[in-house]
């Protein structure tokens, strides 16, 4: 077991009295978005704003000869264009990750082009309709080069090469070998299995966009973007910029989903051209360009074997192999590191004593790979959840006995996994339990509804898991680690305005900062003002990523809060003449404890604290204030000599289980029925917990199901609209069941863990498990997503599988 | 976007624009347009009103659904000189004196809106549906389903449509 290295657990220093927290509170964001006065970047609106428009590579591999724009700049309304070399002064993107091989790249093409959509030139006009057609008149001359299509091409002997300088296409290799699971897989029993997860986009409904204005010595930007401080950093560095002359701008973002995380070429070269041009610059993605050039995910190849107790099913050594294909891997915050999170969740949450995990990743001509909600752990329960139910068929024995076999127990808090990770709270069993119990009663009531139906078979699927939340980022982009800020002032009036480095991405936080700051100093709701995504006014954060923000959030607001509390009450004290000791804190303010009419307002206090000041305690300073930072004990930013990390604060579980519908004759997959439990620790806002659940669990059924990235043989992306991504409707959704239980974390404030990304753990891996439930009877065996008519049917022609009809 | 390659040859547009008249939430608009420019842009930057959101410029996600002439419609499909003489509705227009429609309020309360982004969309489309030809929670989710939401599993945005109907409670 790991030691703290920061001392004692956290602890508030104060009762907190959860007067908002865990009740129903409407989100305030909702004024704002449910009347059109949101303002997300495309809405920016500043005078003299002029637009830009990227020229981007149409060739999957080629080498840029030369990029003619003069067509281009003569063109009415242009009031600039360039390649890389007309914009000097913009640095490459730093390499900092030392477990890979260097990627840094520059934000403009400056000689290959790795995949289409790769940024070429840019130019600016006064509206995005010229700025396009101006685009039209370059001409571009490129050397084309064999393109490199899937991990098996790129892996090939005598493969064309994406980066000579590396010597072969693998962007990361670790393999990972250990003589007790050799020795264990020599034995037998084994199960194995190779499983493959599809590219996907994460798609937010609001694409990317980016709008900058140099103004007195000053440079602001606005982005879509989930990390404005880190946004900040990045163009102080590639501009050369010091940071107090930068301010970035996050105002209200559509949707992010991991695909915000990352710092973009168009978000340093918008900023490039206002301080060129001396006007405001605005750059809108349109879904085609999001489509090549927002970061893509999740494609894998799993390959599992597993030794196993023949009684039990249990599971006694696991060896994986995963290859991910990332794409070009020109993307700056790496898309390996979800490579690295699924290699370490195909063992997360699962009591396998041995194991040795390998994982590559391979580069290819296609837009790069990165985040996308889940990070890495829906591809690897989707594996490890087939393989279980392999073992199942294999031996006869029930599914569910197999998975119970490998399931955390309460008395095995804390487990440390050989990986590092400490799990020290859940409810993985009673969850699992649980969804189980939900799950019975509706297969068989499908069963008997669909009886009288030949063509249609029901399968059911089940899964548990442990969530990673609020993790480090050192592992992610190797120079930022993990902390956050908040900061509480009393306003005069005695109002509080909150900041933090946390910010929204349309979850509702504002809601959240809210709950905790209202609770945090026992004051109405209505007196909190909350302000996220400015640089300029909020503390420096990392902002929305990784299920981080209940974490920090908690733990800044309420160390700040106790700072504020305990001063405001000896301000409070001094006006009431009495003793700290003797007042209570409520109903807006404070008062001498048993006697009500001694009583002053948080307004009272305020304007004491601020304006009349004379009116202060001699040993007290003007002010009411406090900015605080959350750094978690107990988490770990670089692997130990074992090559073991804790790399997540907390650790959430869940179970999902599911009932599906396959009808034989067309290969259409309907979910019937979507059970999923979660427990993030006790909730700030169940409504919000409620929300995340049901859109991650729907990106997983979309995953699953539907969306997939695809390419043609000569690296033309074919998914490039909504016409061909197909992103599921309300009507292929089924109604998604959430439950919750609620274990607190002992080293988390509140016991609070994260929520966010765990709903898209499960999908893929039970709707797979359900397929194959229905159809394995036939000699069907589904290892590979998304689950389309066309390959269930080509499966039930091929009816292969050697173990398909001899169990149930 | 623009792509290397491109072979076409392109004169610059002639800069046709054509003058418009448009009531929009009530007020009599007369506008020079663009003859090629959307009307979803003409919303937004002629018009200021930037409640209404484009999500793909190809008229599949509904994000820029508004009211034209009492039709749910894409105003990414449309350009704005189709809309002269017409009386469109966009989210803006949905409140009544500061006052929310029932929709927006089961919205809120049923939280069928995170990001907000697709939102305008889906209360245009609901604003002209009809509760009566909706009875089934299936046909609910049709009518639906020319909007796309990325956040919201679509779950609560039944929930608050079923509320704001007057239906039975869901789970």
């Amino acid at each position: 077991m790991q030691t703290n290295k920061r001392g004692p657990e956290f602890n508030p220093g104060f009762e907190f009295v959860p007067a908002y927290m865990g009740a129903q509170v409407f989100r305030r964001e909702d004024d704002d978005l449910l009347v059109g006065r949101g303002e997300y970047v495309a809405d920016i609106r500043l005078p003299g704003l002029v637009e830009a428009a990227f020229l981007r590579s149409h060739s999957a591999h080629a080498q840029l000869k030369s990029v003619d724009l003069d067509a281009v700049r003569e063109f009415p309304g242009v009031l600039f264009a360039g390649s890389h070399d007309d914009l000097p002064g913009i640095a490459r993107y730093p390499d900092w990750i030392d477990y890979q091989q260097a990627v840094t790249t520059s934000p403009l093409a400056d000689g290959r082009l790795r995949y289409v959509g790769t940024p070429v030139a840019v130019a600016v006009a006064r509206d995005r309709y010229e700025a396009e057609d101006a685009l039209e008149l370059a001409e571009v001359d490129c050397e084309e080069l064999p393109v490199v299509m899937s991990v098996e091409d790129a892996l090939a002997e005598n493969a064309p090469l994406l980066f000579e300088e590396w010597g072969s296409n693998y962007l990361l290799d670790f393999p990972d070998q250990d003589d007790l699971v050799d020795e264990l897989i020599a034995k037998g029993p084994v199960v194995c299995g190779t499983y493959r997860m599809q590219r996907q986009s994460p798609c937010p409904m609001e694409t990317r966009g980016v709008v900058a204005e140099y103004r007195r010595g000053r440079l602001t930007v606005w982005s879509s973007a989930q990390s404005p401080h880190i946004l900040r950093s990045t163009i102080s560095i590639l501009l050369n910029i010091p940071e107090s002359k930068i301010k970035v701008i996050v105002p209200n973002v559509g949707g992010g989903f991991g695909a915000k995380t990352h710092q973009y070429p168009e978000e340093v070269i918008i900023p490039w051209l206002a301080v060129k041009l001396g006007r405001p610059v605005r750059w809108i993605e349109d879904r085609t360009e999001h489509m090549v050039s927002a970061v893509h995910a999740r494609e894998t190849l799993l390959d599992l074997e597993a030794a196993y107790d023949e009684t039990t099913g249990r599971i006694t050594a696991l060896r994986s192999n995963l290859v991910c294909d990332v794409g070009s891997g020109e993307i700056s915050m790496s898309g390996t590191a979800t490579a690295l999170v699924a290699r370490a969740s195909v063992t997360a949450g699962l009591k396998i004593p041995s194991y040795a995990t390998s994982v590559s990743c391979v580069v290819t001509n296609k837009t790069p790979s990165g985040a996308y909600r889940g990070f890495g752990a829906p591809e690897a329960i989707f594996a490890v959840t087939q393989l279980i139910d392999k073992i199942a068929r294999q031996t006869g024995l029930e599914r569910a006995d197999v998975h119970r076999e490998l399931i955390f127990d309460p008395s095995d808090m804390p487990y440390l996994q050989p990986s590092g990770a400490r799990i020290d709270s859940g409810s993985h069993r009673e969850g699992f339990e649980r969804i189980l119990k939900r799950l019975t009663p509706a297969v068989e009531a499908r069963r008997n509804e669909y009886q009288d139906e030949p063509n249609v078979r029901i399968g059911s699927g089940f899964c548990q898991y442990v969530e990673p939340t609020a993790p480090t980022y050192f592992g992610t982009t190797g120079h930022w680690t993990s902390h956050d800020a908040s900061s509480i002032r009393i306003e005069p009036d005695g109002g509080a305005f909150v900041t933090s480095g946390i910010t929204s991405i349309g979850q509702g936080t504002e809601t959240a900062i809210a709950v905790l700051t209202a609770d945090a100093l026992g004051i109405p709701i209505e007196m909190v003002t909350v302000q996220t995504g400015d640089s300029d006014l909020c503390p420096y954060g990392l902002g929305a990523w990784g299920s981080r923000g209940a974490v920090y959030l908690a733990g800044s607001i309420l160390k700040a809060a106790k700072t504020v509390r305990d001063k405001a009450v000896r301000i409070a004290a001094h006006l009431l003449e009495a003793s700290d000791q003797d007042l209570v804190i409520g109903d807006g303010g404070f008062q001498v404890k048993g006697s009500p009419a001694s009583f002053v307002s948080w307004a009272d206090v305020g304007l004491v604290a601020s304006i009349r000041t004379i009116d202060l305690p001699d040993d007290i300073e003007p002010g009411l204030e406090e900015t605080a930072v959350y750094d978690p004990v107990n988490l770990e930013h670089r692997i130990d000599e074992m090559g073991r990390i804790n790399g997540a604060a907390s650790w959430a579980n869940g179970a999902q289980a599911c009932v599906v519908k396959v009808e034989t004759d067309t290969g259409v997959v309907t979910v019937l029925d979507y059970f999923a439990l979660h427990d993030c620790g006790p909730m700030i806002n169940p409504q919000i917990v409620d929300g995340q659940m049901h859109g991650a669990v729907a990106q997983g059924i979309a995953g699953a199901l539907f969306e997939d990235i695809r390419y043609d043989e000569y690296g033309q992306p074919m998914s490039t609209s909504f016409m061909d991504y197909s992103m599921p409707t309300a009507s292929e959704i089924p109604w998604i069941h959430v439950d919750h239980l609620e274990t607190p974390a002992p080293e988390m404030p509140l016991g609070l863990k994260g929520v966010g990304e765990g709903g898209t753990i499960g999908p893929a891996a039970v709707i797979t498990a359900a397929v194959t439930d229905a159809l394995h009877d036939l000699g069907v065996v589904i290892d590979e997503t998304p689950i389309t008519p066309s390959r269930v049917r080509a499966a039930l022609r091929r009816g292969s599988d050697p173990l398909g009809p001899s169990v149930k | 976007m623009t792509s290397v390659g491109s072979t076409s040859n392109v004169e610059r547009p002639r800069k046709s624009t054509s003058e418009i008249e448009v009531t929009v939430n009530g007020v009599r608009e007369h506008l020079v347009v663009s003859n090629r420019k959307l009307l979803s842009d003409v919303l937004r930057d002629d018009l200021g009103l930037t409640g209404t959101h484009v999500g793909c410029e190809h008229g599949v996600c509904g994000a820029c659904t508004v009211i034209v002439d009492d039709l749910a419609v894409r105003s990414c499909l449309m350009f704005a000189v189709q809309a002269d003489g017409s009386t469109v509705t966009t989210v803006e227009g949905l409140a009544q004196d500061g006052k929310w429609s029932s929709m927006q309020t089961a919205f809120n309360e049923h939280h069928g809106l995170q990001c907000g982004f697709c939102t305008a969309g889906f209360l245009m489309t609901l604003s002209k549906a009809e509760p009566a030809d909706y009875e089934t929670d299936a046909e609910i989710r049709e009518l639906l389903s020319g909007n796309l939401c990325r956040c919201t599993g679509y779950h609560n945005i039944v929930v608050a449509v079923k509320a704001a109907w007057g239906r039975g409670a869901t789970e």
